[in-house]
């Protein structure tokens, strides 16, 4: 009894201190002979903010997403609160419930409401009543500052706003954890830093966050840790004070005047 | 020509065509569209789900279904059928089947390759993100098809769905080779009881033109309108 209390209602308190994300070894291949993912391995420690960074097609997507089992992978271990997305007992749906996931392109559900976009899940999986989910939806489009949008369709919305609402729909099943990929990237320039300021936010509260992005002001504000990633490889995974100040790879040095010379 | 004409007789039989006839084409269109698209999802699935043998019963289904000709279907349908289910019962007559229910069957079976099709075509329309989207929300795969991918792929699919119900309507007709009371049949069973096969014909083709042709009309409306909510 007490145990599926903690499992279904408590979210962030029930979980143990330490490595909310552990990757260790993970390789996956497209075909035998491309390889998107080379021994890659890090973590992420409970309310840490880590930040993805690297040129495009360096598998920083692919490795975010074999995070949620979005994408399989062949080799190598991912385990989240210590449990093991391999492990064929593992219920992924409820595991996958328990992380929030924003994407590049949004995703919202372009045939429900805005509401209903929140509440979908909070009732299909967490077994919320009607009344209870729609609370809660009303209370993070007030937090992403969307409370007037509630009965619109995510076509009605600018980018920046349908990015916010991904986020609360996100943050409605109580996750342990949130994974972005390259949340900013899809934006029209005056709309990123509405959503920034939400993911800036959040990781203030202690959000234990897992971020793909180009946005080096985002990392330099917020982030514990820096990743780089190049063809596949984490080629450097540092606090930000050392990312920033003296990266130890040449190919990270590359990259960093490149993304912060214009 | 139209000197020989006798209008007469079709506006006598006006009552008997049509809440005969036509209720009967029409019920059979509106519940063979129902359950095609019913069946023709479930094998659009099917054909999607990568889960051997599935993919290859559905699409071994749809290819049988649609190398054959539909009057033959319905043919052999109706006068197989009664001799499969008397070896299945034991009995020892051959079960006969209410006709409606028949071409209903066969139609069902029929239209539901078709349906297949389209289904898989809408399904295949949505973008992956939409289906990642639905999983990372923490919903299963059951759920990720019914409250995710099945509404946005079946309201996209909508106007094709119903253009092919239109054509289902004219197809009905083909049920004449079991001499059931459809629109067509009623009317060339009057026109050959009273020697006016010329006029009843002219005006069967009328009619399915009229109402073919508004339905068409009225399905462009609705095209428009759900690109302008897309």
């Amino acid at each position: 009894m007490t145990n599926t209390m903690t499992m279904t209602s408590s979210g962030a308190t029930s979980i143990p201190a330490g490595h909310v994300i552990d990757i260790k070894g993970v390789s996956k291949w497209y075909t035998p002979e491309f390889q998107v993912l080379k021994n890659c391995t890090t973590k992420v420690d409970k309310g840490e903010v880590v930040v993805v960074c690297g040129p495009s097609g360096s598998g920083k997507s692919t490795l975010i997403k074999c995070v949620n089992a979005l994408e399989p992978f062949q080799d190598g271990e991912i385990a989240v609160t210590g449990i093991s997305l391999k492990d064929k007992s593992t219920n992924l749906p409820r595991l996958r419930s328990k992380v929030g996931m924003v994407f590049q392109h949004f995703e919202l559900f372009p045939h429900l409401s805005i509401t209903d976009n929140l509440c979908l899940a909070q009732q299909k999986v967490l077994d919320r009543s009607r009344s209870e989910a729609v609370a809660k939806a009303n209370k993070l489009l007030v937090r992403v500052g969307l409370e007037s949008q509630a009965a619109k369709f995510p076509g009605q919305l600018s980018g920046g706003q349908q990015q916010r609402v991904a986020i609360a729909r996100a943050l409605a099943m109580d996750p342990i954890a949130m994974l972005f990929d390259e949340p900013t990237s899809a934006l029209d320039p005056e709309m990123v830093s509405e959503v920034l300021d939400v993911m800036v936010e959040l990781a203030h509260e202690g959000m234990t966050m897992m971020v793909v992005t180009h946005e080096m002001g985002f990392a330099r504000k917020v982030a514990d840790r820096v990743i780089f990633m190049d063809r596949g490889e984490i080629v450097e995974d540092a606090p930000k004070e050392d990312f920033f100040g003296k990266p130890r790879t040449e190919r990270a040095q590359q990259f960093l005047s490149k993304i912060l010379a214009h | 020509m139209f000197g020989n004409f006798d209008f007469e007789v079709i506006i006598r039989s006006i009552p008997y065509l049509f809440m005969t006839g036509m209720v009967f084409t029409v019920k059979l269109t509106i519940f063979a569209s129902f359950f095609g698209v019913i069946l023709g999802t479930l094998l659009a699935l099917m054909r999607l789900s990568g889960l051997w043998p599935l993919p290859q019963l559905a699409a071994g289904y749809v290819n049988l279904v649609r190398s054959l000709p539909l009057l033959l279907v319905i043919f052999w349908f109706f006068f197989l059928i009664p001799f499969v289910a008397q070896s299945i019962v034991g009995s020892e007559r051959p079960i006969t089947i209410d006709p409606f229910i028949s071409a209903l069957i066969t139609f069902t079976l029929f239209e539901a390759a078709y349906f297949s099709e389209i289904m898989r075509a809408g399904i295949q329309s949505l973008s992956k993100g939409q289906v990642s989207a639905g999983y990372a929300t923490g919903l299963n795969y059951r759920q990720v098809m019914r409250y995710v991918v099945l509404p946005q792929a079946f309201r996209n699919m909508l106007p094709i769905l119903l253009t092919q119900t239109i054509v289902l309507f004219q197809d009905t007709s083909l049920v004449y080779v079991l001499s059931l009371n459809d629109f067509l049949g009623i009317a060339g069973k009057i026109g050959q009881r009273d020697g006016r096969l010329t006029e009843m014909y002219l005006f069967a083709a009328v009619t399915y033109f009229v109402i073919s042709f508004l339905a068409s009309t009225a399905v462009r409306r609705l095209n428009s309108r759900i690109a302008i909510i897309r």
